[in-house]
């Protein structure tokens, strides 16, 4: 499986009379994308809105960011699987992408009702927290989409995502015809058998526990959000976003899914310092100790048939869901495979252990952050001058800090905020250390 | 403590834990009749209650389903 990758970096985004790339800068049509997505019957109203680097503005609610991708040559089609779109196997021929820009798909549609899955990520793009996210550095083009309020929340998530998905195929088709001004090939080709071999084990949660519906929307595999045993994936397959956000966390968008670093760099270094495996992609949130159990030992099963000797393990979540990962992590090491862990850490507060079940054979960890605004009294987010979205944010978890909002604890979306209630970088984009 | 994912709560140090069915329903079942759900989540219970009364060592597992069995 060969794909060229074609990158068009974005500099800026500016509103005209075509949708055109021109040596950087985009230019939309706004009013020829809003009408496409108002070609959906289920969409209510639509707008756009350009979000630069460093300007004091504030989105609110960011329910995911999307890097347009198009597929010029080769089957199927970038993001394969969701909201209907085509499931031909994608990660063969050539992908064209619109690189340092997101299209932000902003909305009052919550995941589901059941459970604690709130969309809660707001974006600034200047201040402290803003700096905390990748998002900040891209220039940004914002979908503010809410859909049909008869519909069930299920269909409504569904019509506001593909809204912003017709957004990105919009932008992308602007240089689907473009010579692009930088390429790589990704390709895993044979390498010295005596170099390490290496898989990514890339856990990612699924909605269907707690939504009670096999179909949710959050984080899909070709489209598919439900309960399944573990997916070997081929890195191309991720490159053209046949693995995609959002889930809850700021870093579980679809953004960060096509450009996690940690990917990128077991693929560069395929053949120099490892021989990379690809992706086992494992789905969380199974719901009784057997099943996180069965998960784990196939996942290290699956491992120890592609040959791997070693392991690099993410998850994308919190909470039980640690059990199934830790345990796969335990599986791997009692078969041969070592393993190296990525994680976020759980408050110790009162001699609690930062991981939710320690287990002795997850020896090498790396900390991605701890992030509690109450234990760590981080100060909030300044005011802004601007804001893309809704008008008021209601506080439903961490502190307000001295904020206090109605009786509902709404606040003024363009006044200070509570910092965001988690920092969880699952992949490791950012360079904050634990003294930050 | 009445648990889906009861070794966690062993590791952490309950010294009665009950084997219950899922996280989202720990003390049922909705696949079962309401008749049946009930009698479920009693037996799952009742074990609960009854452990109260054995002393143990340390962490131990009880599971409704197999009486008897730690």
């Amino acid at each position: 499986m060969r794909l060229e990758m074609g990158t068009f970096p974005v500099t800026d985004i500016v509103f005209g009379r075509t949708t055109r790339y021109d040596a950087g800068r985009l230019t939309v049509d706004r009013e020829a994308v809003l009408a496409a997505v108002r070609q959906d019957p289920r969409i209510a109203t639509a707008e756009l809105e350009i979000a630069r680097p460093g300007e004091s503005v504030r989105i609110w609610p960011v329910r995911d960011v999307i890097e347009p991708r198009i597929k010029v040559e080769g089957p199927g089609v970038c993001y394969p699987g969701i909201c209907g779109r085509d499931i031909a196997t994608v990660g063969e021929g050539r992908t064209h992408r619109l690189a340092g820009m997101g299209v932000v798909e902003v909305s009052s549609v919550n995941w589901h009702d059941a459970g604690g899955d709130y969309v809660e990520t707001y974006l600034d793009m200047s201040g402290h927290y803003g700096e905390m996210y990748p998002y900040q550095k891209l220039v940004n083009l914002c979908l503010v989409v809410e859909p049909d309020a008869t519909l069930s929340e299920e269909v409504k998530n569904y019509a506001v995502h593909k809204a912003a998905l017709t957004v990105s195929d919009q932008l992308g088709e602007a240089v689907r015809s473009l010579t692009p001004p930088e390429r790589e090939i990704f390709e895993l080709t044979p390498v010295d058998p005596s170099l390490p071999r290496v898989i990514y084990i890339w856990c990612v949660h699924s909605p269907q526990a707690m939504s009670g519906s096999p179909t949710a929307f959050c984080t899909a595999t070709y489209g598919l959000t439900q309960l399944t045993p573990p997916w070997y994936l081929h890195p191309n397959e991720i490159l053209d976003g046949a693995l995609t956000g959002p889930y809850r966390t700021a870093f579980a968008m679809s953004w960060t899914v096509a450009n996690n670093p940690l990917l990128s760099d077991l693929y560069r270094r395929h053949g120099r310092d490892w021989n990379f495996l690809g992706v086992i992609s494992l789905r969380t949130e199974w719901t009784t100790q057997t099943e996180k159990q069965l998960m784990a030992n196939q996942t290290a099963k699956l491992a120890q048939q592609l040959g791997a000797q070693g392991a690099v393990v993410t998850w994308d979540a919190g909470g039980n869901e640690f059990i199934e990962v830790v345990r796969s992590i335990q599986a791997c090491e009692r078969l041969g495979i070592k393993t190296v862990f990525l994680t976020s850490e759980d408050d110790a507060t009162d001699g609690a252990p930062t991981m939710l079940e320690p287990l002795p054979e997850a020896d090498a960890i790396v900390s991605t952050s701890f992030f509690k605004n109450v234990t760590l009294a981080v100060p909030e987010a300044l005011a802004v001058a601007r804001v893309i979205g809704l008008p008021t944010k209601t506080v439903r978890r961490g502190s307000t800090i001295g904020l206090h909002g109605g009786a509902d604890g709404a606040l003024a979306t363009a006044g200070p905020l509570p910092p965001p209630w988690r920092y969880d970088d699952h992949y490791g984009f950012g360079s904050l250390s634990c003294i930050e | 403590m009445i648990s889906a994912i009861y070794n966690f709560a062993l590791t952490t140090g309950a010294n009665r834990v009950i084997r219950g069915a899922r996280i989202e329903h720990v003390c049922g079942d909705p696949t079962l009749s309401p008749e049946k759900d009930y009698a479920f989540g009693m037996r799952i219970v009742t074990t609960a209650l009854q452990t109260l009364t054995i002393a143990v060592p340390g962490p131990t597992l009880f599971d409704p389903m197999t009486p008897g069995k730690t």
